[in-house]
């Protein structure tokens, strides 16, 4: 096999076209690659930039009333990731500026494809473009004829006699196809850690090379399955238009197909449906700013008899932050009502995609790389989730302080000085972990096992029936 | 040795050979003549153990090639009508190639050996093979079985598209490889090549082996003669 392996690279490197091609392939891949870093070193310094405008906004902050801070609000930013140059996965399209006050949560907003016609039209060069599409189509052109041309021209018969098995040709040919799609996989690789050599920690370390084993997999599937339609089709024709088809099912066709019918399963409901059923729910709380609402009048009760006092006057904390705390963890409750149900619905259509990997090992390849380059639902949805929970600690602190600052009910001229809006901390995201995320995709990445494995099997043991005479 | 035993074999729903029995001793050549379709090509695929007989045996070197294909192929050295070698390779790296695979390591100098014995020019030696011409490829094809140190030689229709000089320098690279003890069986429609070459001569016809001859008992226009005698039926 060795032999064999050796004298296909050899020849791979004797094709002049071929080493024009891969040499443009590889100046290609690492300008995408150095492209996709310098946009997302651009994004993390706008984003930077913005973050310290906002935080120097709410430190200026003085002598505002808390509440009146809280619908001041503040805004996070969904920070760009230095794998995300890799993948952008849903990035574009998600928006990543969030803005945070009370009473309400807000949308995420300015996504990159709202803003740029191009991005919404064509998505962004990334290497992941390549990886996915391009170079697995390469590696086609590459492998269709390999061994049908070895029969054509009667070499596979000499190879035999030599005392070659013709399962250790198939795979040789497979190999060293697979061999040059690691290359042009390490190049990336290589390029994208020296680019972004500062920004790559214990984790993102983990995250590239199980990225890269992933894609190593679905090389290897695209290549065995090519040489394997060579050696057993009967024209180098047959084989190439039935690997091009396959690779037209399982890039274009299927996942649209499989993503149309996941949607008619598992509907999530219209924005405005999403919109409406939470206000009718909001509407059945509390209203923090109608004293008169029918519920403020029970909770003020309830209050009273809790302090065991008679008037709101007597009461030693201001019912007004109270009764806005109050009013925001109902909101909160039909937010968590509401978003869990929607989350509930993305797991569940998540899963029946993923199970799209059992006849597309394509599809699993798209998830698992969108999820190692951080660029997937997961966390983007992780990311609302950290978001709203620091708006909820932040509008409870600000409550807090409104109604146990020391002020009484009523008194709207209570004001918090610059020292207290200072000692609130800013919002840090935290990016899960490569082990969290990785439980999401144990699916993808088994099913690519699977594949890899039964690829092998069905080789191994139909390679002998191939008929030389 | 090189051996048919009464073998019959039916491809394509078609008797292609038909209780087939011949034998080509070391150090003879033994030319098959037959028109296309004449069962010459399916002999080949028996002996190399490419297609197995519905009765009878093919034999090389004492081994059964149906039933241990894999061993009785260390013995064969195999030209096809055209020598398809790598063209991206030169003639030495092709030989280097295909004897590595044999699992047999030579020396640059042992494999320059083989190829210039077997009539391959020095300078050509380290040319892509996709300059050579056909009879440079043939001499390539049979450094690789002779470096396989062959004992046995089929050579399907070696002759087809060589011009004289390079057919004559066959006929003699050949006539070498029988002195050094090779069995060689060379199925061919050329007639005057055949008697040129071989010792003894098959005459197949729809799969049967309807005469043989020593071609010392002819002279080529009486082979031709009964050739056609035999085509014309």
């Amino acid at each position: 096999m060795k032999q064999i392996i050796i004298n296909e690279l050899k020849m791979l490197f004797r094709v002049r076209v071929l080493v024009y091609l891969t040499a443009l392939f590889i100046i290609t891949l690492i300008m995408v690659t150095w492209s996709g870093s310098a946009q997302t070193s651009q994004q993390q310094q706008q984003q930077q930039a913005a973050g310290e405008h906002v935080r120097e906004q709410w430190e200026s902050i003085d002598n505002m009333n808390p509440h009146s801070a809280a619908h001041y609000g503040s805004y996070v930013f969904k920070p760009v990731t230095s794998l995300s140059s890799i993948d952008e996965g849903i990035n574009s399209i998600t928006g990543n500026v969030l803005r945070l006050e009370g009473h309400m949560q807000n949308e995420i907003i300015y996504s990159e494809a709202s803003q740029t016609l191009s991005v919404s039209k064509f998505g962004k060069l990334k290497p992941s473009l390549l990886l996915q599409y391009i170079i697995p189509l390469l590696l086609i052109f590459l492998a269709f004829a390999s061994v049908s041309s070895e029969k054509e021209t009667g070499r596979l018969k000499l190879l035999v006699l030599q005392g070659a098995s013709l399962r250790s040709v198939i795979f040789s040919k497979a190999i060293s196809v697979w061999m040059y799609g690691l290359l042009l996989l390490a190049v990336t690789v290589a390029g994208q850690m020296i680019i972004n050599s500062q920004g790559i920690g214990k984790d993102s370390l983990i995250r590239i090379t199980l990225l890269s084993l992933v894609y190593s997999a679905y090389y290897y599937i695209i290549t065995l399955l090519s040489t394997w339609f060579s050696a057993r089709l009967k024209t180098n024709t047959a084989s190439l238009s039935s690997m091009l088809g396959l690779w037209l099912l399982w890039t274009i066709f299927l996942p649209r197909i499989w993503g149309n019918t996941t949607d008619k399963l598992y509907p999530l409901p219209s924005r405005q449906n999403f919109t409406a059923a939470m206000q009718e729910d909001r509407s059945q709380g509390l209203d923090g700013h109608n004293p008169s609402d029918k519920r403020s009048e029970e909770f003020k009760q309830q209050t009273l008899a809790k302090y065991k006092v008679t008037s709101l006057q007597d009461l030693p904390v201001n019912f007004d932050g109270l009764r806005m705390q109050a009013d925001e963890e109902y909101g909160n409750a039909v937010w968590d009502k509401h978003f869990g149900n929607n989350y509930g619905l993305l797991q569940k259509q998540k899963k029946f995609y993923q199970l799209s990997g059992i006849i597309n090992p394509f599809a699993s390849l798209q998830s698992t790389g969108m999820a190692l380059s951080g660029s997937d639902m997961h966390h983007h949805l992780d990311f609302l989730q950290q978001a709203e929970n620091y708006r909820r600690t932040l509008i409870k602190t600000l409550n807090d302080q409104h109604a146990f600052g020391g002020s009484k009910t009523g008194e709207r001229a209570q004001k918090e000085n610059n020292q207290f809006y200072r000692s609130i901390s800013q919002f840090e995201y935290k990016m899960p972990s490569w082990k969290l995320i990785s439980i999401h995709y144990v699916t993808d990445f088994l099913l690519l096992a699977i594949w890899v494995l039964a690829i092998t099997i069905i080789v191994f043991t139909t390679s002998k029936k191939i008929k030389l005479a | 040795m090189i051996a048919i035993q009464n073998a019959s074999l039916s491809y394509k729903g078609k008797q292609a050979v038909d209780s087939l029995s011949l034998t080509v001793a070391g150090g003879e050549i033994y030319g098959l003549l037959g028109p296309n379709g004449a069962g010459k090509s399916t002999t080949m695929n028996m002996l190399l153990g490419f297609l197995k007989p519905d009765s009878g045996k093919t034999i090389i070197a004492g081994i059964n090639t149906s039933e241990q294909a894999g061993t009785s192929r260390k013995h064969i050295g195999y030209i096809p009508e055209n020598v398809n070698l790598y063209p991206y390779l030169s003639g030495i790296e092709n030989l280097d190639y295909f004897c590595k695979i044999a699992n047999l390591h030579y020396s640059r100098q042992e494999l320059s050996g083989f190829l210039t014995k077997c009539g391959l020019r020095e300078e050509a030696l380290n040319r892509r093979t996709e300059t050579y011409s056909k009879g440079m490829r043939q001499k390539v094809g049979i450094a690789i079985a002779y470096a396989k140190k062959a004992s046995a030689y089929l050579l399907d229709e070696p002759a087809s598209g060589l011009d004289p000089l390079a057919s004559n320098e066959l006929s003699l690279l050949l006539k070498k490889l029988a002195d050094e003890g090779a069995a060689i069986l060379m199925a061919s429609h050329d007639i005057f090549r055949v008697r040129e070459t071989c010792h003894r001569i098959g005459i197949l016809k729809h799969g049967v082996l309807v005469n043989e001859m020593h071609t010392s008992a002819v002279t080529a226009n009486e082979l031709e003669k009964i050739y056609l005698n035999y085509m014309q039926d």
